[in-house]
């Protein structure tokens, strides 16, 4: 029984890139129908008069009455759209938001959707940049200069290329008439405002790593290919049946235990940072918080997995286990972790180290496991590998799930935790309570300090061991009476 | 056109140091007036040489410049595709456009492979192959950008195919509402020199983009040029104190509003703009 390395998981899983494009792209064609789509009207320039300009509120209230939502949903997803760069604001055009007002938008022409075939390339940014040069004499923005002077050096070689196309292009565009100039050259602003974001704003276009295959591609048709068929379908055959309401009433249970634990179905308390900015629930929730809350307290007694996952759950099994004077256990599991999910470099020490500590004949932490679960393990020693420990581990784990789980549940070091556990009240924020609170976000600890006060706290812990259960032992045959554990001078630090 | 060698061998010359009956030159005493004449000849036909290749190479970057025009004319008529300024006139107008950027296209790939493929008896100078280098590259690029932009247009017209009437209650409201006249009047306009010479039947716009990633790769396979030892004539900045042909407004100015209407509902964003009520 192990748990999975949640932090340091390497699991290829697919990871969809934004699939919500191709069903944006059908919302905004379907904005487009002259009698059910969304109301336009002129924008009166000085200079021209522009048709097919929306307000902010048409829109919003198109969306509410197309998706049946309320107002606040219709306001994140019309944000989104302009976020994505589907529908552009003609003022304030560097605040991708929509505006439930009367404000105006526009739709972003096909050739500059964000779809994803089309790669966003640097060349193109640089000629954009170097038209805006044209134009406006060089006054560009502070990071569109960072970014030319990036260019030129990354790009000396087609620079020539770039110029040259920058000056047609320009000219090109002078040929039209004035308001589809002025258009284009918004529509190209707002392009470059949303797939080249100023720094410091937060872009839609982020979506992590690329996958290297394509996921929907079709497969080449190899005899790798069918002989992976052949295996999944004789794997499909093997595996062992289960009726079909033990599992679904299985599913059920699950679903009604954590139902509650869920931050998108259920209220988050005190709220959710995500949508409020207010990280209270990530520093109620930290992993070696002082005082837990009650919901997270409530999840240990799930299931003995729970407990153990959570570090501060498993901080509270740990003191329990010291008054029981039965902390080899779960140190010993702890150790085949280490070893499972450790460098290579370091298995065989801290393979000779386990042994030494826990299995040898005599050891100072001695734990009980069966002969036969011995021998294998005692065997497989000789040549230790990363799974060498795994039968004795999940005897421990059963060992300790059977029996010390269930006295932990009832113990007095469980129901003081449980009494202490805070339950933090709901915020209820105002709009402009949110916004300060969106200006004050700041960026959390960086991984480097994480690390180090996980380094720092593994050491006080190893520093802090739990005592020999046998110097236990024969202080109290001597005394004839119950002796408090003294603390006895650390063990040599492992290495 | 070149000019055609005298029959007298000059390469024999040079090594069996025989005299030959040269065309109006008379065995006059001793070898040095032969030499000076063999010098003279070799000399000319260098320059000759040289004289063809430069003219090759300054037909090659006009042709590139009307290239950068006839591409971004169609970058022009591309990003209208899909809107509702979007017509057969337009694609009608991108098809003649991207017969004439594939013309120009193909003439000029051949020329600067030949110039670049070193066939030449004579070795060009550093800064010659410098030149033809640059243009290569030059090549290279437009070629790319014209490529993907072929390839958006691809997508386009899949996406938005105007073959009934209702497919027009699909197209965006840009707010574009004028054809793209005068940007088609500007491609008419473009001068290529071999034009009339090299007539080949326009492939349709898939083939077209095949045909192009095939030449890329060909042209890359045949000729190596290394992409990073061509540096760019001008400093960045240059082209912003370039002098426009005729000074230009800002994208801020022309958005102003109309006072009118909007005054109460824009908040004047920066003293710079006008006192009327301001946009962008």
């Amino acid at each position: 029984m192990t748990i999975r390395n949640t932090l340091r998981d390497h699991g290829q899983r697919y990871r969809p890139r934004i699939a919500c494009l191709k069903k944006a792209e059908k919302v905004l064609l379907e904005m487009q129908d002259p009698k059910t789509g969304v109301k336009s009207q002129p924008q009166r320039l000085v200079i021209t008069t522009i048709p097919h300009a929306i307000t902010g509120e048409d829109i919003l209230s198109w969306l509410a009455d197309r998706f049946q939502i309320d107002t606040q949903e219709a306001r994140n997803f019309g944000s989104m759209l302009v976020a994505l760069g589907y529908i552009y604001p003609l003022q304030d055009h560097k605040r991708l938001v929509i505006k439930p007002d009367a404000s105006l938008y526009r739709f972003q022409t096909p050739y500059f959707w964000p779809t994803q075939q089309w790669p966003v390339e640097d060349t193109d940014y640089a000629i954009y940049l170097a038209k805006r040069n044209i134009r406006k004499k060089g006054i560009l923005e502070l990071h569109e200069q960072e970014q030319y002077n990036r260019l030129h050096k990354w790009m000396n070689h087609k620079w020539d290329f770039i110029v040259m196309q920058a000056k047609e292009q320009y000219r090109a565009a002078k040929e039209r008439k004035k308001p589809d100039r002025v258009v284009f050259d918004c529509q190209e602003r707002a392009y470059w405002v949303v797939h080249r974001p100023p720094p410091g704003t937060v872009s839609a276009m982020d979506y992590g790593l690329d996958r290297r295959i394509d996921p929907n591609a079709d497969e080449e048709k190899t005899p790798d290919f069918y002989g992976r068929i052949m295996i999944f379908t004789q794997q499909s055959i093997m595996r062992p049946r289960v009726k079909s309401s033990v599992s679904i009433g299985a599913l059920v249970k699950y679903c009604a235990t954590y139902n509650g634990h869920d931050p998108f179905l259920s209220k988050c308390l005190p709220s959710n940072p995500w949508i409020t900015d207010d990280i209270t629930y990530w520093n109620l929730n930290m992993p070696n918080v002082e005082i837990p809350t009650k919901m997270r307290v409530e999840r240990w007694t799930f299931s003995f997995g729970e407990l153990l996952s959570d570090p501060r759950g498993r901080d509270d099994f740990r003191l329990f286990l010291k008054k029981e004077f039965s902390g080899e256990n779960l140190a010993f599991w702890e150790g085949c972790e280490d070893l499972k999910w450790g460098t290579a470099a370091t298995m065989r020490e801290k393979a000779e180290q386990i042994y030494k500590s826990f299995l040898a004949r005599g050891a100072p932490r001695w734990i009980n496991i069966d002969g036969k679960t011995m021998e294998i393990t005692v065997n497989g020693l000789k040549h230790p590998h990363r799974y060498v420990l795994d039968a004795a581990q999940t005897h421990i784990y059963m060992l300790m799930k059977k029996d010390s789980f269930g006295r932990y549940l009832k113990s007095p070091v469980f129901k003081d935790t449980l009494k202490k556990a805070v339950c933090p009240e709901e915020h209820k924020y105002s709009d402009a309570q949110l916004e300060q609170n969106a200006k004050n976000r700041r960026p959390s600890l960086s991984p480097i300090v994480l690390r180090q006060q996980e380094k720092e706290h593994r050491a006080k812990m190893a520093a802090n061991a739990p005592v020999d259960i046998t110097q236990v032992m024969s202080k109290l045959s001597k005394t004839g009476k119950e002796v408090s554990p003294c603390r006895r001078p650390p063990p040599p630090a492992k290495t | 056109m070149k000019k055609t060698r005298t029959p007298g061998c000059l390469t024999r010359k040079k090594k069996k140091g025989v005299y030959r009956k040269l065309h109006g030159c008379q065995k006059l005493g001793g070898d040095v007036i032969g030499t000076r004449w063999v010098i003279m000849s070799r000399w000319r036909q260098s320059v000759d040489e040289l004289a063809a290749r430069h003219r090759q190479q300054v037909e090659c970057q006009r042709a590139q410049e009307a290239l950068s025009r006839v591409t971004s004319c169609f970058q022009q008529l591309v990003a209208s595709l899909g809107s509702s300024a979007d017509c057969s006139f337009l694609r009608d107008e991108m098809d003649e456009t991207r017969m004439l950027a594939h013309r120009i296209c193909n003439g000029l790939s051949k020329r600067l492979v030949r110039l670049l493929s070193g066939s030449d008896s004579i070795p060009s100078g550093a800064e010659d192959r410098q030149v033809s280098e640059r243009l290569w590259v030059l090549l290279l690029s437009v070629l790319e950008n014209f490529l993907s932009d072929l390839r958006k247009a691809r997508d386009l017209i899949g996406q938005f195919p105007l073959t009934q009437r209702y497919d027009r209650r699909s197209l965006v409201n840009t707010g574009c509402m004028d054809g793209v006249v005068g940007v088609a009047a500007r491609v008419a306009l473009v001068q290529v020199p071999w034009l009339s010479l090299e007539e080949e039947p326009c492939p349709d716009l898939t083939n077209h983009i095949v045909g192009l990633e095939a030449m890329l790769s060909d042209m890359q396979l045949r000729v190596p040029v290394a992409f990073w030892s061509v540096e760019a004539t001008q400093p960045p900045w240059a082209e912003a104190r370039g002098e426009l042909d005729e000074p230009d407004d800002t994208l801020e100015d022309m958005m102003v509003v109309e006072a009118v209407s909007y005054n109460k509902m824009v908040a004047c964003c920066q003293p710079p703009c006008c006192g009327l009520g301001c946009v962008g």
